[in-house]
C-alpha cells in the first residue's frame, strides 16, 4: 500500500521547532527532552510507563513534541489530573499497524494524515472517533473521518519577494506562470503533492473545480505540461528548510511552500521582501487516529481529543509553531497581526482548497513519474 | 600435525576479510537484486516499467553525460596540475601536493555547500563580477547543469591528479632529454616521447573519475535545482518518497550493470590490472 501522507510536512514541523529553539523561542529543557526522544526508541520507555491512567500521544518529534506537551497535554493534566505524555517517535502508518497486529499497543493517540487514516481504517487498525464526545462542529470541513479527525492544518501557499519583483507581486498561480511580467526563478516542491493543484489553477480553473479537472488523464497531462513550460524557471525544494533557504538567499522571486515555513520566513526577511497569499492555496490537515485496543481506553482518549479542540489552545499552537487551528472558532481569537498568516482563517479558507488524499492515493505514483519527466526532460 | 600448504595459509589470511565482505556487502547486494524481482509482484515488471519510463531514460543519459564531461574536465585540469607538480615545482612540490590532498579530505557535502555560497545569485562570484562591472544582472551559475559540473569537477579533481602524478613521477627525464638531444623540438619531445608514457596514468584517472561520477548523489542534488536528476538521486527518490522499493532496486541493478559494462569496454583498451592496481 502506498503511503500518501505528508510525513515530510510533519518532520518539517519538528525542524522548525529546532530553529525556534535556536532563536531562543523555546526553552532549553523542552528542547533537550525532545531531542532525547528523537535519539532513542521512545516506545520502549512509553511501554514501561503505559498504564490505564496515562495517555500517550505520539507525534513527529523535535520540539513540536514539546509544544504539543506544553499547550495541549499539560493543560489537560491541570484540568483533570490525568497525565498525558507526548512521544515523538513518529507514528507512521506502518508502525501503527505493526503495533496493533502484534497486540502490543502502547500508543493512545497518533498524529497522522488523512491518507494514512483512510488506509488504516481499511486495514481495520484504528478506532472510530466518538463524535458524541468529540464535537464535529469544532472541526473544519474536510477534517472529519470515521476513524480520524483533524488536529491542525497547514497549507501550500504562494510566497513571493516583492523587492526582487520591483513591487509587482503575483496574486495568483496565473501570475506565477507569467514569466514576462514576473521575471525570476520560481520554486516548487520536488514531489507533486500540492503542486499539480497550482498548475491546474494557473490555467484558469476555479479552485473548487481543481480535482475534477485532475480527475482525467488529460487533466493530469495538462497540469504536467504547465511545468514543462515553466521548467527553465523552476528550482525545486526537497525539504522545508530548502524552500526557506531559496528565499533567504534570494535565489527565487516566488514559489509554492508550506505555510509553516512562510510563518518562519516572515520573521527572517525584511518586511518589504516577503509576502504570502493564501489565494489558491491547498490546505492539508493533520489527523488524529486512535489505534485499536489503546491502553487507556476509547473514552479517555476521546476526552483528550475534545480538550485539544479548545480554541484558545489552538491559537497558541498557531503562534508557537505555525500550525493553523482545526477548530473554526479559533480563527476569531487569533490576534490581528497573526490573522493573515493563519492557514485556516475564514478569509484564507475562502480562497483555498482542501488537499484531496483520495486523489493522491489513486494517482500519485503515475503523476510523480510524469512530473519528474517534465522537469528534467 | 600436517603442515599447511602455502595456498591454505593464504586462504586463512583472506578468510576473515572475505567473510566480512560476504556478510556486509555481497548478501545485502543480493537482497537488493531479489527485491527488484519480487516487489510488488514476482517477475521482471520493475525492469519493464523502467525501460518504458521516459524520466528514467533521461536520467540515465544525464548521468552518463555529466560523468563524461566531468571526466574530460578533470583530465584536462588534472593533467596540467600533475605535469606542473612533477616537472617544475621541485621545491614547492610538498605544498602543491598538499593543496591537492587537502580538499580531497574535506567532505563532499561541505565542498558542495561551499559552491552554493560561491555560485549563488548573490554569491561571491556574481557579486565580484558585478562590482568589477562585467555583468549587470547575476549569471545563473547554479541550480542547473553548469553548477553541477563546476562542483563535480572540483570534487573529482584529486581522483584524476593523484594517479597521473604517481605515473608522471615514475617517468625518467632522460627520455625527453635524449629526444631533445637528438634535435626534437620541446613540443615534439612532449608529444611523442613524454605523453605516451603518461597514458596509463590518464586512463586510470579517467576510469576512477568516470565510475565514481556515475554514482554521484550529493552534489547534483544540491546544485542541480531538481533538473539535473542523476540516477542515484532518482533511486533515493523511489525508495524514500514513494516506497517503490522494487523499482528503486531495479534501477540500482541497472546502474551497477552499466558501470560494469563501462569497465568491460575500458578493459578492451586499457590493461585494467596495471591501470588500477599496480603503480608504476
Amino acid at each position: 500500500m502506498t503511503e500518501t501522507t505528508d510525513f515530510e510536512a510533519k518532520a518539517d514541523i519538528a525542524e522548525i521547532a529546532v530553529e525556534r529553539y535556536k532563536q531562543g523561542l523555546l526553552t532549553r529543557r523542552g528542547f533537550i527532552a525532545a531531542m532525547g526522544a528523537l535519539g532513542i526508541l521512545p516506545a520502549l520507555g512509553a511501554k514501561a510507563m503505559a498504564n490505564t491512567k496515562e495517555i500517550i500521544v505520539v507525534n513527529w518529534g523535535g520540539a513540536a513534541k514539546d509544544i504539543l506537551q506544553e499547550v495541549m497535554c499539560d493543560t489537560y493534566t491541570k484540568e483533570t489530573g490525568i497525565k498525558v505524555t507526548v512521544d515523538g517517535s513518529g507514528p507512521s502508518a506502518g508502525k501503527i499497524r505493526a503495533m496493533v497486529e502484534s497486540g502490543a499497543v502502547v500508543w493512545d493517540l497518533c498524529d497522522s494524515g488523512a491518507g494514512s487514516a483512510i488506509i488504516l481504517e481499511q486495514q481495520g487498525v484504528t478506532q472510530a472517533i466518538d463524535y458524541s464526545i468529540v464535537d464535529k462542529s469544532k472541526v473544519l470541513d474536510g477534517g472529519i473521518y470515521n476513524n480520524g479527525v483533524a488536529n491542525y492544518v497547514y497549507s501550500y501557499v504562494l510566497a513571493s519577494n516583492p523587492k526582487l519583483l520591483g513591487g509587482n507581486v503575483p496574486q495568483s498561480w496565473v501570475d506565477v506562470w507569467n514569466t514576462k511580467d514576473f521575471p525570476g526563478m520560481r520554486t516548487f516542491r520536488k514531489s507533486v503533492r500540492g503542486m499539480l493543484e497550482s498548475a491546474t489553477m494557473s490555467m484558469g480553473v476555479a479552485p473548487k473545480d481543481v480535482y475534477e479537472a485532475l480527475g482525467t488523464d488529460d487533466g493530469i497531462k495538462a497540469a504536467i505540461d504547465r511545468f514543462r513550460q515553466l521548467r527553465e524557471h523552476v528550482i525545486v525544494w526537497g525539504s522545508g528548510s530548502d524552500s526557506q533557504n531559496l528565499f533567504l538567499q534570494e535565489e527565487v522571486t516566488m514559489g509554492n511552500i508550506w505555510s509553516t515555513r512562510a510563518h518562519l520566513l516572515k520573521d527572517q526577511m525584511d518586511k518589504d521582501s516577503f509576502t504570502v497569499t493564501f489565494n489558491g492555496g491547498v490546505v492539508a490537515p493533520g489527523i488524529w487516529v486512535v489505534p485499536k485496543n489503546n491502553p487507556v481506553g476509547t473514552e479517555e482518549v476521546m476526552k483528550f481529543i475534545a480538550h485539544a479542540q479548545t480554541p484558545e489552545l489552538q491559537v497558541q499552537w498557531l503562534e508557537k509553531i505555525g500550525c493553523g487551528p482545526a477548530n473554526p472558532a479559533a480563527a476569531a481569537l487569533v490576534p490581528a497581526d497573526f490573522q493573515s498568516w493563519n492557514p485556516s482563517s475564514p478569509e484564507n479558507l475562502a480562497t483555498q482548497i482542501m488537499y484531496n488524499d483520495a486523489w493522491y492515493a489513486k494517482n500519485q505514483i503515475a503523476a510523480e513519474e510524469l512530473y519528474v519527466d517534465a522537469l528534467i526532460n | 600435525m600436517p603442515r599447511l600448504t602455502d595456498k591454505a595459509r593464504y586462504w586463512m589470511l583472506v578468510l576473515p576479510a572475505l567473510a566480512i565482505m560476504i556478510i556486509f556487502y555481497i548478501l545485502p547486494v543480493l537482497g537488493i537484486w531479489e527485491i527488484s524481482v519480487t516487489e510488488p509482484d514476482f517477475g521482471f515488471g520493475n525492469y519493464v516499467k523502467m525501460t518504458e519510463s521516459n524520466a528514467v531514460k533521461t536520467s540515465f543519459i544525464l548521468t552518463f553525460r555529466v560523468a563524461a564531461i566531468t571526466t574530460i574536465g578533470c583530465l584536462l585540469l588534472g593533467y596540467i596540475v600533475a605535469y606542473t607538480i612533477s616537472n617544475f615545482a621541485s621545491r614547492l612540490t610538498p605544498l602543491m601536493v598538499a593543496l591537492v590532498l587537502l580538499p580531497f579530505w574535506v567532505s563532499v557535502l561541505i565542498r558542495s555547500f561551499s559552491w552554493i555560497v560561491l555560485l549563488g545569485r548573490s554569491g561571491l562570484v556574481n557579486d565580484t563580477l558585478r562590482d568589477v562591472g562585467l555583468i549587470t544582472s547575476p549569471l545563473r551559475l547554479m541550480h542547473n547543469e553548469t553548477g553541477v559540473l563546476i562542483a563535480m569537477i572540483h570534487v573529482m579533481l584529486p581522483f584524476a591528479v593523484l594517479p597521473m602524478l604517481a605515473n608522471m613521477r615514475g617517468i625518467s627525464r632522460s627520455y625527453t632529454d635524449a629526444a631533445r638531444g637528438l634535435g626534437a623540438s620541446e613540443w615534439t619531445a612532449f608529444r611523442s616521447v613524454y605523453f605516451p608514457q603518461t597514458l596509463p596514468g590518464v586512463f586510470s584517472g579517467a576510469l576512477l573519475v568516470f565510475v565514481l561520477s556515475l554514482g554521484f548523489f550529493v552534489t547534483p542534488a544540491l546544485l542541480g535545482g531538481g533538473r539535473v536528476l542523476m540516477i542515484s538521486e532518482y533511486i533515493t527518490y523511489q525508495i524514500q518518497e514513494f516506497l517503490a522499493w522494487g523499482l528503486g532496486s531495479a534501477l540500482s541493478v541497472a546502474l551497477l550493470i552499466a558501470t560494469a559494462l563501462v569497465l568491460l569496454v575500458a578493459a578492451r583498451f586499457v590493461n585494467l590490472k596495471s591501470a588500477l592496481l599496480e603503480r608504476h
